[in-house]
Formats: C-alpha cells, sequence, structure tokens
C-alpha cells in the first residue's frame, strides 16, 4: 500500500486515560438516544434505518401473503378461492407493494443503516430529512395497503393503465394508488437526496474517489438514478389524478387525449426502478463477496464502469415495455439494441465477483449461499431478459407468465437472495449476534428449492400461451400441471422465508454477543463496536485504503483511543465532518440536528394533504397541505444555526469552519439535487405537451386558442425582473448593505407575486377550458406547475427577508439566500421553458 | 443475411424442432406459442430455441466457473490472472455474443411487421370489456360482423385492423405468432399467415380488468373451401324458428329487449352495444370462450351473467321464469 | 524523464481533476439514443406517409451516430492519457493523487468503450430496418 507522504497520521499516542473518559462521557450525551416516548423522536441514522428496515420487511411479509392468496386461486383451473374482483386487488397490491413499499425502500433503509458507518461518519447530513422520509413512508404505506381490508384497493394493475384507471374505474381505489404511492415516492426522493450527499460529501478524510467503498458506489448511482426516475411518474400521477378529479382529458382520446402517453411517464421510471432495485443488491455482493473471498475485490474499476454503465443505461429502455403497442419497427429496434446492450455491464460486474473468488481463499458461510443463490438465479433472469429484449420473441411473450417467470428470476434472484445475504452478513453488526448458520443453510435450501420449483414452470406455461393478470383459467390448455408445480414451490418458498423470518425476531438474550468484525472484514462500517454505541465512529478516521481495517495497522486500536478525528464532542453537539468531492479533503465541521417531533408532524400533515385528497375533502386537504408547509418552514428555520465560533480544532492539528455557504455546504448541494429532480418532472410535463403535438395533426387545434402572448410574456418579464432582485440582494446582503437588500428582496417578492398572477391570468382570461380538450389542459398544467414554483420563490424570498430581520442570517452567514439564488436558477429556467412553449410554440407549429 | 436466415430454417425444421418436439411432447395446446400454426409464430419459436439452447450454455459455463471458484479450485489463483476472467467473460464474450444477436434479431424484424400484399383478406377487431367484435372486411369496407370467433383460410395471409373503444386490451393468436394492443383512439395493424388447419384460442394478453381472464375468441384455420362455405353461411340472415318454442323464444327475445344490445341481422333486433348473435348458434363456444355452446350455457349465462363473467355490462334477466328461459335458450341456440 | 521529478505531473491536484468527466460518454450515449427516437418518431408521425421520410431519418442517424462516436472516442482518448501517467500499469489502489488521477481516466475510458457499443448498437437500426412500419 503506498501513501502520500504527508498524509495526517493518527496521534502516536493516545490521550490519558482520564481524558478519553471525559470525551466518551461528552460523545454519548451528545448522541444519546431519547427515552420513553420520545425515543420516536430519534433522527439518528442508527435508529431510523432500523424502523425503516423493519417497516420494509413487513410490507415484504404483506406482499408475500398476497403472493401466497394468487398462488392457492391459481393452483386449480377456475378456481373460486377468490373473487375476479378480490384477484385484481391482490395483484396489483401484490406488485405495487414490492415495489414501492418495499424494494426501493429497503435499500434506503439499509443505505441509512450502514452508509455512514462504512464511511465513518457519525450521521448522514440531514437526520432530520431521514426521519421526516421514514414517517412520510410508513403513513403513506399503511394507508395504501389498508385499503385492501376495505375492499377498495386499487385495482389497475401496478402500472395504472389508463383509460381503465382513468375513466373505467370510479371507485376510490386508483386514487388511493396515486396519491399514496406519490407521497412514498416523494420520500423516496428525500432518501435519495440524503444518500447523494452522504456520499460525496460526507467521506472520511483522506477516502478518495478511488478508494470509497463499492457499495457507495452503487448508492451514489442508485440515488442519481431516483432523481431522474421517479420525477416522470410523479409528473403522470399529477396528470392522471387530475383526470379522475377534475376530468381534464390527459388520456382520453375523445378530447385529444392518448393512454401511450401514460405508457412513456410509467416506464421511463419504471424500467430504471427494476435497476434501482437491483444495484443495491450487487452493491451487497460486493462488499460481501471480498470478505469472504478474503481479499480485495479484483477490478474495482470495471465494477464502477458496471455500476455507472449501468445506472446510465437502463435508462434507454423503457419502451421495451412497449414492444406491442403498434410502434414504428425504428422504435422497437432502438430499444431492442439499447436493451441489449445493458447486459454488456451486467455481465462484467458478475465476472468480477468470480475473480475475486478465484483469487481469493474462500471461506464458507450462509451468507455466501445466498450469494450464489443470487447470482445462480439473477443470471437466468439475466438470460430471459436478453431474450425478451429482442422485439419479435416479446411479441409472443410479452404479458405472459413467461415475464411473471423472467421478473421473478431477476427480482429475487438479483434482490431478495442479495438481500438475505445482506441480513446474514451485516445482523450482528446491528444487533450484536449473528443469525444461524444452521438455520441458514436450512433457509437456504428451502428458499433455492422452493423459488426455482415455484417460478422456473412459469416460463414454460407463458410459452404455452398463459397470459398474466388472469384471475383464473381454463382445463385443458396444459396450465394444470404447471400451475400446480408453481404454488406447490411458492409455498416451499414461503416456508423457507417464514424459517429465516424466525431465526431474525427469535429471542436471543442467552446468546453471547458476537466478537467485533465477526466475518473479519476489511471496511470501515466493522469498526462498530458490540454492542454498538451511538457516535459510530469513536474518532473519525484517516483512511489510506479500501479496505483500512485490513491494511492500516493498528487501525481500530486507533479509532478507539481517539487517536483521530473529532474524538470529542466540547459544545456537546452532534458533529461530523464534511469532506471535498473528489478527494476527501476536510472542509467543514458540520453539526448535525439531534431528535425532535417535527418531522413527525410535517410527515402527518404532509401525508394528511394527500390523504384527504384522496377522498376529495379539498378544504381540510388544503388545510392539511398548508399546516405541512409551516412544519416545513419551522423546521427550516432552525437549520444551520449561526455557530457561537467560526472555527473548530477536529484534531490532529486541523481547524475547521463550523459554518460553511455555496457549493461547499451540504444544504446547497440538496438544494441542488432537489431542483434537479424538480426540473426532471417538469420537464416530464413539458415532454406531454410535444407527445401531443406529434401525436395530433394539428396541435395546438385551431379551435382552441392559447393562452396568448401578453400574459406569458408579462409574467416572464416580471420574474426576470425578480430573479435579477433576488441576486442582487445576495449581493447586497454580502455587502451587509441593509436597506438595499430589504428593498430588493422586498421588490423581489413583489415581483414574484405579480409574475405568479400574470401566468395564470394567460390561460384564464382567455378562458382556456382543461375540460374542453388536451390542449388546455397541458397548457394549465404548464401554467399551474410554474406558478407554484413562483409561489415557492416567493416564500423562499420572504424567508431570507425574516432570517435577516430575526439576526439568523447575516453578511458572513448567508447560506439561506445562497441556497434561494439556486432555486431561483432552477425557477428562472423553468419560468422560461413554460413561456417559451405555451406562447412561443403555437407560432412554430 | 437472408442466406444464414434461410440456413438456420433448414437447420431448425430438420433438426431443432422434432428434438425439442420430443423433450416437450406436453407443449402442444390450442394456445401454445411452442406449437406453431403460422409464420409469425414458427419464427418466433425458432428464435426462442435457439436463444433458449445458448442460454442454457452461457448458464452453465458460468455457474460452472462460480462453482470452480467456490469450491473446487487448488489454491488462490494470482490476481492479475484472475482479471483475464473480467476481460475475457464480462467483456468480450457477452459483447461478442450480443452483438451477433443484435443483427440477428434486427435483421428478423422488418418481415414480422411488414404489411401483406395489396389485396390480402382484412379484418377488423374491436376489443371491448370483454369481448372481440370481429368484422370482416371486403374492399376496405364492412361486410359482416360476429363476434369471439375468427375463421382464417389456411396460407393465405391476413391483415388484422385492432381498435379499442374502451380500455386498452391486447390481441394474441399464440399458435399463429404475436400479439398487439388494441389502443382506444388508435388502429394498430398485426399480419398474420396461418400455415396449418385446426382450431386455436385466442385471448386478450392486456389487462383490462374485472374479467381480463374470460376474454378469449376462438381461431378456426381451414381449408379454402370450408372458409368459403363459412363466409357465405356468416353473410346471410339469422335463420327463422321454426318448432314452437323457438317462435317462442324469438318473442321472449323481442319482449325482453335484448335487441336494444344485439343485433340478429334478418330480425328488428340491431343494437350494437353487445355482441352480434345472427349466428351464435354456429359458434365454438359461448361468452368470449368461457361456456360450451348449448341450451344449458345460455340458460347459465342469461340468468348468472355477473358469476359467469364479473362486472360484463349485460344485466341478469330473472324475470324470467324456467320454461321462458329454456325457450329464449332454444332460440338463441337455433341461430346457427 | 524530468517529469517524473516534476510534482504537478506526479500528484495532480484534486481542483485538476473533474468528477463529472465519468458521465460524460454515457451522457452522450443518452443523448444519441433521444435524438435517434426522437427523430423516427416525429419524422414517422409527421411525414410517414411519404417515401423519402426514411431516408431522412437515416442520414440523421448517421450524422448523430458521427458526431457521438466522435465525441465519445475524445472523451476515451482523454481517459487513456490520463490513465497511463507515469506508468501503464493498472490497477490503481494506493491513497496518492496520481492514483485517483488515473483511475478517474481509467473509468472514463472504460465507459467510453461502453458508450460506444452501445450508440454502435442503437445505429444498426438504421443499417436494418427500412421503412417507418
Amino acid at each position: 500500500m503506498q501513501t502520500t507522504e504527508n498524509d495526517p497520521e493518527p496521534l502516536p499516542e493516545a490521550p490519558p486515560l482520564e481524558v478519553r473518559r471525559t470525551q466518551e462521557e461528552r460523545l454519548l450525551k451528545a448522541w444519546e438516544t431519547p427515552k420513553g416516548w420520545r425515543y420516536w423522536s430519534a433522527v439518528n441514522n442508527s435508529e431510523v434505518g432500523l424502523w425503516y428496515t423493519v417497516a420494509s420487511f413487513c410490507f415484504f411479509l404483506y406482499g408475500g401473503v398476497l403472493a401466497l392468496l394468487m398462488r392457492i386461486q391459481l393452483a386449480v383451473p377456475e378456481n373460486t378461492f377468490l373473487t375476479a374482483n378480490q384477484y385484481n386487488q391482490i395483484f396489483t397490491m401484490h406488485g405495487s407493494v414490492m415495489m414501492f413499499l418495499f424494494a426501493v425502500p429497503i435499500f434506503e433503509a439499509f443505505s441509512i443503516l450502514v452508509l455512514p458507518q462504512m464511511l465513518g461518519a457519525r450521521d448522514l447530513p440531514f437526520p432530520r430529512l431521514s426521519a421526516y422520509g421514514f414517517w412520510s413512508f410508513i403513513i403513506g404505506g399503511v394507508f395504501v395497503c389498508g385499503s385492501i381490508f376495505f375492499d377498495a384497493a386499487p385495482r389497475g394493475g401496478w402500472f395504472m393503465y389508463p383509460p381503465l384507471t382513468s375513466s373505467y374505474q370510479s371507485d376510490v381505489g386508483a386514487d388511493i394508488w396515486l396519491l399514496g404511492l406519490t407521497f412514498i415516492e416523494i420520500a423516496s426522493i428525500a432518501a435519495a437526496i440524503e444518500l447523494i450527499v452522504g456520499v460525496l460529501k460526507c467521506r472520511p478524510p483522506g477516502m478518495r474517489i478511488n478508494l470509497i467503498p463499492l457499495y457507495s458506489w452503487y448508492i451514489l448511482v442508485v440515488a442519481g438514478m431516483i432523481l431522474f426516475a421517479f420525477p416522470p411518474l410523479i409528473a403522470g400521477d399529477i396528470l392522471l389524478e387530475m383526470e379522475r378529479a377534475f376530468h381534464w382529458p390527459f388520456f382520453d382520446p375523445a378530447r385529444g387525449g392518448d393512454p401511450v402517453l401514460w405508457q412513456h411517464l410509467f416506464w421511463i421510471f419504471g424500467h430504471p426502478e427494476v435497476y434501482i432495485i437491483f444495484l443495491p443488491s450487487v452493491a451487497l455482493m460486493a462488499m460481501i463477496v471480498p470478505t469472504f473471498a478474503r481479499t480485495p475485490i479484483v477490478g474495482y474499476s470495471w465494477v464502477v464502469l458496471s455500476a455507472v454503465g449501468t445506472g446510465f443505461l437502463s435508462f434507454g429502455l423503457w419502451v421495451h415495455h412497449m414492444f406491442t403497442t403498434g410502434l414504428p419497427g425504428v422504435s422497437l429496434g432502438i430499444f431492442s439494441a439499447a436493451s441489449q446492450a445493458v447486459a454488456i455491464p451486467t455481465g462484467v460486474q458478475i465476472f468480477c465477483f468470480l475473480a475475486t473468488l478465484v483469487a481469493g481463499r474462500v471461506v464458507k458461510s450462509a451468507c455466501l449461499l445466498f450469494v450464489f443463490a443470487g447470482l445462480a438465479t439473477f443470471i437466468i433472469g439475466g438470460l430471459t431478459g436478453v431474450m425478451v429484449a429482442v422485439a419479435p420473441f416479446d411479441f409472443q411473450a410479452h404479458d405472459t407468465y413467461f415475464i411473471v417467470g423472467h421478473l421473478h428470476y431477476v427480482l429475487i434472484g438479483g434482490t431478495i437472495f442479495p438481500i438475505m445475504a445482506g441480513f446474514y452478513y451485516f445482523f450482528p453488526m446491528v444487533r450484536g449476534k449473528k443469525l444461524s448458520e444452521r438455520i441458514g443453510t436450512i433457509v437456504f435450501w428451502l428458499v433455492f428449492i422452493g423459488f426455482n420449483v415455484g417460478f422456473f414452470p412459469m416460463h414454460i406455461s407463458g410459452m404455452m400461451g398463459m397470459p398474466r393478470r388472469v384471475f383464473t383459467y381454463p382445463a385443458g390448455m396444459g396450465f394444470d400441471t404447471l400451475n400446480m408445480i408453481s404454488t406447490i414451490g411458492a409455498f416451499i418458498l414461503a416456508g423457507g422465508l417464514l424459517l429465516f423470518f424466525f431465526d431474525v425476531v427469535r429471542p436471543r438474550k442467552n446468546e453471547p454477543y458476537s466478537e467485533r468484525n465477526p466475518w473479519n472484514a476489511g471496511t470501515l462500517e466493522w469498526l462498530a463496536e458490540i454492542p454498538d454505541k451511538p457516535w459510530g465512529a469513536r474518532s473519525i478516521p484517516e483512511i489510506d485504503s479500501r479496505y483500512p481495517l485490513w491494511d492500516q495497522p493498528n487501525f481500530v486500536r486507533d479509532v478507539d483511543e481517539g487517536r483521530f478525528y473529532l474524538p470529542d464532542a466540547k459544545e456537546v453537539l452532534r458533529e461530523t465532518i464534511v469532506t471535498s468531492v473528489i478527494d476527501a479533503r476536510p472542509i467543514q465541521c458540520l453539526r448535525v440536528a439531534g431528535p425532535t417531533f417535527i418531522t413527525v408532524w410535517a410527515a402527518i400533515f404532509t401525508g394528511g394533504f394527500f390523504i384527504l385528497a384522496t377522498y376529495h375533502w379539498w378544504t381540510s386537504a388544503v388545510i392539511s397541505g398548508l399546516l405541512a408547509i409551516v412544519m416545513l418552514l419551522r423546521w427550516a428555520w432552525t437549520t444551520a444555526p449561526i455557530p457561537e465560533k467560526d472555527s473548530k480544532d477536529v484534531g490532529l492539528g486541523m481547524t475547521l469552519p463550523i459554518y460553511v455557504s455555496g457549493p461547499n455546504a451540504v444544504g446547497w448541494w440538496a438544494m441542488f439535487i432537489t431542483m434537479t429532480a424538480d426540473l426532471t418532472a417538469f420537464m416530464s410535463l413539458v415532454f406531454g405537451y410535444f407527445f401531443y403535438w406529434t401525436v395530433h395533426k394539428d396541435f395546438p387545434p385551431e379551435q382552441h386558442q392559447g393562452p396568448g402572448v401578453f400574459w406569458p410574456v408579462l409574467s416572464l418579464v416580471l420574474f426576470a425582473a425578480s430573479y435579477g432582485l433576488t441576486l442582487l440582494s445576495h449581493r447586497w446582503n454580502r455587502e451587509d448593505n441593509a436597506k438595499m437588500f430589504y428593498g430588493g428582496i422586498i421588490g423581489a417578492a413583489v415581483l414574484s407575486l405579480g409574475g405568479t398572477a400574470a401566468i395564470i391570468a394567460g390561460p384564464w382570461t382567455t378562458n382556456l377550458d382543461p375540460t374542453s380538450h388536451v390542449y388546455p389542459a397541458i397548457v394549465w398544467v404548464l401554467a399551474g406547475w410554474m406558478a407554484l414554483h413562483g409561489i415557492g420563490g416567493l416564500i423562499m424570498q420572504l424567508y431570507c427577508l425574516a432570517r435577516r430581520a430575526a439576526r439568523r442570517m447575516t453578511a458572513k452567514y448567508d447560506a439561506d439566500i445562497v441556497n434561494v439564488c439556486l432555486y431561483w436558477h432552477f425557477l428562472a429556467l423553468t419560468v422560461f421553458i413554460t413561456v417559451g412553449v405555451i406562447a412561443g410554440f403555437p407560432f412554430l407549429a | 443475411m437472408n442466406r444464414v436466415h434461410s440456413v438456420l430454417r433448414r437447420w431448425s425444421t430438420r433438426w431443432l424442432f422434432p428434438i425439442v418436439a420430443l423433450m416437450l411432447g406436453g407443449c402442444a395446446g390450442p394456445q401454445s406459442a411452442l406449437d406453431p400454426a403460422g409464420q409469425g409464430a414458427e419464427d418466433i419459436a425458432r428464435i426462442f430455441w435457439i436463444m433458449v439452447i445458448g442460454a442454457t450454455i452461457i448458464w452453465i459455463t458460468v455457474i460452472g466457473l462460480a462453482i470452480y471458484a467456490l469450491r473446487l479450485k487448488p489454491g488462490p489463483h494470482h490476481r492479475r490472472r484472475s482479471g483475464v476472467w473480467i476481460i475475457g467473460g464480462g467483456v468480450i464474450a457477452p459483447t461478442v455474443i450480443l452483438t451477433g444477436l443484435v443483427i440477428y434479431s434486427l435483421a428478423f424484424l422488418p418481415q414480422l411487421l411488414a404489411r401483406p400484399p395489396e389485396g390480402s383478406l382484412q379484418i377488423k377487431v374491436e376489443g371491448l370489456q370483454w369481448w372481440w367484435r370481429v368484422t370482416y372486411l371486403e374492399n376496405g369496407e364492412p361486410d359482416f360482423e360476429l363476434a369471439n370467433e375468427i375463421h382464417l383460410p389456411v396460407g393465405e395471409p391476413v391483415e388484422f385492423l385492432l381498435s379499442s373503444p374502451d380500455v386498452i386490451h391486447s390481441f394474441w393468436i399464440p399458435a399463429l405468432g404475436g400479439k398487439v394492443d388494441m389502443i382506444p383512439g388508435r388502429e394498430t395493424r398485426l399480419t398474420l399467415m396461418p400455415t396449418r388447419t385446426g382450431t386455436f384460442r385466442g385471448v386478450c394478453a392486456e389487462y383490462c380488468g374485472a374479467s381480463h381472464a374470460l376474454m378469449n375468441f376462438t381461431v378456426v384455420v381451414e381449408e379454402p373451401e370450408d372458409y368459403q362455405q363459412w363466409l357465405a353461411e356468416q353473410r346471410s340472415p339469422a335463420r327463422q324458428p321454426a318448432e314452437e318454442l323457438t317462435i317462442l323464444g324469438r318473442e321472449l327475445f323481442v319482449s325482453s329487449g335484448c335487441g336494444a344490445c344485439h343485433s340478429v341481422r334478418g330480425t328488428d333486433a340491431n343494437g350494437r352495444i353487445a355482441p352480434d348473435l345472427t349466428h351464435v348458434g354456429s359458434r365454438h363456444k359461448l361468452g368470449a370462450d368461457v361456456l360450451p355452446n348449448d341450451r344449458a350455457s345460455f340458460e347459465r349465462w342469461i340468468r348468472h351473467t355477473d358469476d359467469v363473467k364479473p362486472d360484463v355490462l349485460m344485466p341478469e334477466y330473472h324475470s324470467l321464469d324456467a320454461a321462458e328461459l329454456t325457450a329464449l335458450a332454444a332460440y338463441l341456440e337455433s341461430l346457427d | 524523464m524530468s517529469r517524473i521529478s516534476d510534482p504537478e505531473y506526479m500528484q495532480p491536484t484534486e481542483e485538476q481533476d473533474r468528477f463529472w468527466i465519468l458521465f460524460a460518454s454515457p451522457t452522450i450515449w443518452a443523448i444519441h439514443l433521444l435524438a435517434c427516437y426522437i427523430t423516427a418518431a416525429i419524422w414517422c408521425a409527421k411525414f410517414g406517409e411519404t417515401e423519402s421520410a426514411f431516408t431522412t431519418v437515416r442520414i440523421a442517424f448517421a450524422v448523430y451516430t458521427v458526431v457521438a462516436l466522435a465525441a465519445i472516442g475524445w472523451l476515451g482518448w482523454i481517459g487513456y492519457q490520463q490513465q497511463r501517467r507515469v506508468t501503464d500499469k493498472t490497477p490503481h489502489d494506493d491513497d496518492t493523487p496520481l492514483d485517483r488521477h488515473r483511475f478517474l481516466g481509467f473509468a472514463t475510458l472504460l465507459l467510453s468503450g461502453l458508450s460506444a457499443i452501445a450508440t454502435i448498437y442503437v445505429a444498426l437500426v438504421a443499417v436494418f430496418i427500412g421503412s417507418c412500419d
């Protein structure tokens, strides 16, 4: 191992025992988990991550029970165990729950739990955001799952194709799906922001970009994918819910709408979603394989290549879910080719694991059994995936049980088995005790056999013509035996999972604690003491290797004795180190938030908005929404407090600023990432506008006049002026020119209000009726989106005003207005595009 | 490309299909994509088997390597040497195989999507919740209409014009070829070319609501002369009832208002909402291939419609007594 | 060998490296894919009936592909140069600025390779498909 000479070294001698005691006491006090009912106010990653994991695992069990009900129904032909409507609710819920409430959340949960440990950080940069995400998730999840007990569950399939879901299912089920899951998607995006900033900015000093654990690379890629994948679905949800609630005809062909637009928006989300689920499981394998091969990963750069490459390519595949919609051959060809290209990076990472195994000295364990199960089954799923990427074959296979078999090989093989391996691997770190190897071997055989018996025959029944999503099938088509075998296999699989579940939850009072770093792994998360301490790492180490526990001599001792950074919490505040993106140079000592209930309230009111809107109780929904905004503002109000001193000694002779603004600050990154997601949703709506243009001979249609030019252009001018004034106010604030600042920001706020009113005045004064045709509807949606963002910009301007007046923002401590300016850059772009499209494009067309 | 293709075709008909048929004799069936009876289905089945064999070889190789790495290898390999695995197995092999597959599948696509020659048989099919309106076209104009059953002459290409007035459906006859969705507001096309006679089953492949599973149809591929005879029968108006029972049945048909939704050509019944019943008695199955075509099934359908097909639009007729039900069923059965 | 004694050459600073360069090649692939798809979709929807429509599409595909491959090749070349600074030996696993610099170069090179293959796959479509059907 080679390092640069001027890297800081740990203290040559440990601080005296007395000093260490006091340090530890202060650290413990700062990071103490609240007790009693206040426990639920915790925001620390170890608590929130654990709740999150347990909750998503419960949803997994719920989804699994639904699957068994379906298998009972399909065990024999013409079964009457379930009615058609029950079955349709169940298969819809099974898909939705597994995708939205289990697969994506469990990766976020796991990552919230272990990522800070892996990066030697005390916590993630925005603990309250994780907590808010968790509470939103649990509220939304219970709401969506509960509906089935009232026979009111969605029954449009997890893909929710209109017009079935827009005009032919008038019950509340589809609304529950749209609003409940949009709410959860927002929570997922929140977690993604947290994880991206965590990987980029909260690494331990010295952990250069070529040294970060592969898990973090995958998380970075996956969280990035969420930013671009979820917003199109949110945009689709908005359009579909607008059609359901207010009859805006986005998907109604009689009034110019087109159901195919939904399919595009859904699958632009839906295909990356598969990789969003799959890649974190590969990430787990990338941690587990080197540990049990007792050797560093072979081909680190190649794994990074496949993580990043797969992340990108997965966005070019969405149309392969639409191969049978009658698209021109050239479109089919493009997406067929791209779908096959994605198999290359997938192959690379599998061979990296094999190469590592062959280069190492393999230690047997239950963990590795599940990795093997994952590989053996996922490769089948991958190969059938390449098969269905061949468009002609997909003409037959599409929407049959062949696909059901394929996708379960991908998702159970590629995801569930690695997650189970992950449970075996990380369980000692979280609970201090190992899962049973003996039970683990039995579980392995049960799930491996059960899974293959259950799902392999589905390929055959699909090829024999059995379509998906059928609540029953006739005898004599050759499906009978195959389905019975599938059902038997499903129950064996369920038995294995039940045994696994038992092993996870069984009381372990009498078992001794496992030793520290029980698998003899090399990465930082295994610094965790057993039983665990709330502070994460006793001191934050300087990193010189990908596997510091293997390579850096006396590493654990040095960390434990506080010979590295931040061994103390002098002010009894929660602190962690923020570093630079590429070389992880320390740049800030970040103080993160402690326990609070505000996140719970914010989640309750946000949830209230969505849930009440489901039942069209608009007044109470709006009140709840306003309360949510109040809570969020109250929460924001306490962020980035002005510190009692500028900088702080973090140990090893390093002094770091406590308050940072601009691109070095985590808050700036969070704003940037949030707005990237926001812009993606907006661009999806713009895509909708141009989609309608391509499918219509005349668009905008002649009988519908547009929003005119005057009001939109006026709005553009007002917003441009407001934007300029906001930027100037930023400068005046920095120059400490209070008078100009207040004048500027008030002026900017007035202009924002005017701009917002003007963009609404456009379609309003020209009497565009959004229920009459899709053209006025999409114009209204774009104008409405811009207006809402204008109001957001206005609130932020007033917020800066209030912060300065309350002396929470000064010339020097100006993160608020810097972040608001960043928001305004994006808003300016939104305004420019909106006005260009709704007022300008009709001239071009 | 065409040379490769014809070699593959010859090779597969001579060797591949017989072996595979032996292996999976159970794959035959009226709805099986692996028991092809049409040009498209045959071509796709060939691609399928080639890919299955390729995939099996790849899987065995990779898993063999995994087992070697996990259990069999005598000792750790050199790290650089094991890096060769990544280049060979992870990069070169997949790239070569996939490039071949991309080229093969792209070259194959145009012929599957090609329009049939001018003047070929055209049939318009509408998918509705949960049945199929089938209209035979003559020079682009409607010739006659029926429901849930399609007859085709063997060896002639046929173009289906597909649409839907309600939700998205998907038109699929596995034995003849691939599926194409029926999307409200659009018209999609599918060309099929049956190669052998027989009775096959078509299904709706896109989830379309409560009774999606009960939306099927019968496809009869027959010799041209049989087909011509069938056409002639279908074109003719409905048979007049001759027996007392069937005459009573027709009166009930009229008095119960069946004609508001159903058509029976040659009578006043000209409803357009529900399946045309002109020759319902001649069809293989009832209720979109759900019930056998007999008197008891007609009775069950009229009395317990929602049990047979959940959420269907047609109301259940409880006002008819047992004798009336029998008469009505007898009338419908007589419409062959 | 004077370069070896040059500390700036041996230890490129953080500011000299660009993180985003990793993502540049796949982004070009994505733009190429979208450009091809959108061009084909619009042309076939708006002018699908005319014979010459598909020729336009083919020319567009060719132009896009040449531009995209040139850009990807250029990025790959940058990555290649970067990864062989000082030595040709891979890997770059150590804790030095040079290793980090070479790692970023190598990853850029690999991603350029993958993006190039994927771009060619998409371009192949115009070779084999010749109409808007």
